[in-house]
């Protein structure tokens, strides 16, 4: 068995059979399917890309310390790299940290993408080819194929020119929230030739493929977006508004109003920390910096703060 | 600009650079809705000259005996859109149907929706259908009875063209696309359509007589034998139809899709599933005698040779199934796919392969008596 046939055994035939499934489930609307199979497979891949977010954020806030290295070591490289790595050591911040969930997430999605390729297929080598990946102990994947490529407006067999654009512009703007105003001239060019080639790039070939991918894509851009917003604002789209906070942070926030708007009772304010503050400030995922301008903990509760699950602490016994 | 920031800047546009080669090689020049329409005709033998519809998009006319061109292809091309950028192209019109002789004509429609009938003699041609435009992929073959041509479309529709001229007579409408060949039995047409029904019509005026609702796509021609229309569908059931009134006889089910039609000889019916098998069932009842595991899914149709029905798997191995003691054996390894529909003539059977290669093979002793690149 080669490494093709071991892709298709675990990984495609499932996934196709099931997409059939949920479309058989959804008055055979393939469109559904496609939009409901994504959002699932975002949902069980959401702790991998809550991780990565996250990483990709701890990394980004690194940046301003890694320039002043650069800055202050820029002649010795290996002094200069040793520093870097001792930052990142303290900070409990890795490149790994983004790269390998969104490794582990990569042959979920080209799983996904080869299904919906497959089952839009209009060719008889097209439905040869599908056949093959059917389960014979489901009987009912056999009578709802072809599934009905009609879905609103859409030929999900046939490219369509407005989900191409909303592919590009729905990673535009996920791009764009995710990646940091860079200080560096240099930098604000790479960066922004990246925001824009992928987004034309990835446009540019839904314009030539079965639309049924780009709703795929733009249902991944979604729900992408609105992950990036929970977790870190609007980030590099509206910088002024970035350092307001959002999701989570809000609540964060107003718990901590709500705390010290209260008579000071220690042993009142430690009891509600353990059980109910004390849940959302371990786990937001954006905690304020310390001394950070309206962020970080009041300076009469910094006594109180609890040892943060992911901090120092647990980091460097992890490394 | 530092070298080691240029050198990184050259690094990312060969990166975006190779994404974007890798992409195009990957998908072509040509719109993808899955895998590539290359087409798999099967072919017909009248008075000594085998047509069939080449992979590069011809009606290929064979003198049997000398194995030369009776006269030069006919190509057929259409327009292909470019993509990714590139501009429009012309592109040979992949063929899956089967041409039908009748007379001096004979027929020929491909997957870019054009009906055409070309003089057997000259290889000129008299007519094309539609005079305009064209229709939607044409993938079923052909049938020429009563002085018309029967075609069915990918629209839904089943046309029945006058042979002579090519004028439409009568057309009827389901309510999906059709990929199957019309069969004729006495003056009823039978024909499958995705809408997972199978229509018997009168041939003459197109009228219907009866429909039978599946719960699969048929995509598979029908046979008619002895009164009783067989029948294949994507739900994997192999159906027995009163060929008069269209009641259902009897249904058998295989582990996958009927995609071939089957063949059938004294009492039984020998049906071949993408299951990688063949099935014998008794004509009576539907009863199995026996199967035949192939270990490759059959999609073309199976010939019946005196009292053997030979075989061709996907993979290209070629079988003969007694139908006296159910014994298979094999007659030969052709190490090529096979889709198209086998096709015999005088104990000789001819198989086009997925490499546009035309074998003629013993049905005895399974020698390759001879083979034929069409590629020109």
């Amino acid at each position: 068995m080669d490494i093709g046939q071991i892709w298709d055994l675990i990984i495609l035939s499932p996934m196709i059979n099931v997409l059939i499934v949920v479309s058989g489930y959804l008055f055979n609307n393939f469109g559904l399917a496609i939009i409901v199979l994504t959002i699932i497979v975002n949902i069980l891949t959401l702790p991998l890309t809550l991780k990565q977010i996250n990483a990709m954020k701890a990394m980004q806030e690194l940046q301003p310390k890694i320039a002043e290295l650069q800055k202050k070591h820029g002649k010795d490289r290996v002094k200069m790299q040793q520093e870097q790595m001792q930052l990142l050591k303290e900070s409990g911040a890795s490149p790994a940290g983004c790269m390998v969930p969104m490794l582990v997430q990569i042959p979920i999605w080209i799983s996904l993408f080869q299904s919906i390729i497959r089952l839009v297929a209009v060719t008889p080598e097209g439905f040869l080819n599908l056949a093959r990946h059917l389960y014979s102990s489901w009987p009912q994947v056999f009578s709802l194929v072809p599934l009905e490529s009609k879905f609103l407006w859409l030929d999900l067999s046939a490219p369509n020119f407005i989900l191409a654009i909303l592919v590009g512009g729905g990673m535009w703007l996920q791009q764009k929230m995710s990646t940091p105003v860079a200080t560096d001239p240099r930098q604000q060019a790479t960066t922004r030739m990246m925001l824009w080639m992928m987004p034309l790039m990835f446009a540019f070939i839904c314009l030539n493929l079965p639309s049924g991918l780009a709703l795929f894509w733009v249902t991944s851009s979604v729900i992408r977006i609105v992950l990036q917003y929970y977790m870190t604002g609007w980030g590099g789209l509206f910088p002024a508004a970035a350092g307001k906070p959002v999701g989570r942070d809000k609540r964060y926030m107003r718990r901590i109003t709500q705390v010290e708007e209260k008579p000071l009772d220690y042993a009142d304010v430690g009891a509600d920390i353990g059980d109910d503050v004390g849940a959302d400030i371990v786990e937001s995922p954006t905690p304020p910096k310390e001394g950070a301008a309206g962020g970080g903990y009041p300076e009469r509760l910094k006594m109180l703060k609890p040892l943060p699950k992911r901090g120092k602490h647990h980091r460097r016994k992890r490394r | 600009m530092s070298s080691r920031r240029l050198i990184g800047k050259i690094l990312l546009l060969l990166v975006i650079l190779l994404v974007l080669i890798s992409g195009i090689s990957a998908f072509g020049c040509a719109p993808r809705t899955g895998a590539v329409a290359r087409g798999w005709s099967g072919g017909v033998i009248a008075e000594d000259t085998l047509f069939l519809g080449s992979m590069g998009g011809k009606l290929v006319a064979i003198d049997v005996s000398s194995r030369n061109r009776r006269w030069p292809d006919v190509p057929f091309e259409m327009e292909q859109s470019g993509g990714f950028g590139c501009a429009p192209t012309s592109a040979p019109v992949p063929i899956y149907g089967t041409p039908a002789v009748s007379e001096d004509l004979v027929y020929v429609a491909g997957y870019n929706g054009e009906v055409h009938a070309i003089n057997t003699k000259t290889g000129e041609e008299r007519w094309v259908y539609p005079r305009k435009g064209e229709l939607e992929p044409v993938v079923g073959g052909l049938i020429a009875a009563y002085n018309k041509v029967y075609i069915g479309s990918s629209d839904g529709k089943l046309y029945a063209l006058n042979a002579s001229t090519g004028d439409r007579e009568w057309e009827f409408e389901t309510g999906g696309q059709i990929w199957s060949t019309p069969s004729i039995g006495g003056d009823t047409l039978y024909i499958g359509s995705f809408d997972k029904k199978l229509y018997a019509l009168g041939a003459a005026d197109g009228s219907k007589k009866w429909e039978f609702q599946t719960e699969g796509t048929i995509a598979a021609t029908p046979l008619v034998y002895d009164n009783t229309v067989y029948i294949g569908s994507f739900d994997r059931y192999l159906y027995a139809l009163n060929a008069t009134g269209g009641g259902l006889r009897w249904k058998f089910l295989a582990q996958n899709w009927f995609w071939a039609s089957p063949v059938a000889y004294d009492g039984i019916v020998y049906a071949g599933s993408l299951d990688g098998k063949v099935y014998a069932l008794k004509t009576e009842n539907g009863d199995k005698m026996a199967e035949f595991d192939l270990g490759s899914p059959v999609i073309s149709s199976p010939v019946l040779v005196g009292s053997s029905i030979i075989v061709a798997t996907e993979e290209g191995q070629i079988y003969s199934l007694d139908t006296g003691d159910y014994q298979k054996r094999q007659l030969t390894n052709l190490e090529e796919e096979i889709h198209a529909p086998l096709f015999v003539s005088d104990g000789v059977i001819y198989i086009h392969s997925d490499k546009d290669t035309l074998y003629a093979v013993d049905a005895q002793s399974g020698e390759t008596l001879w083979s034929l690149s069409l590629k020109s």
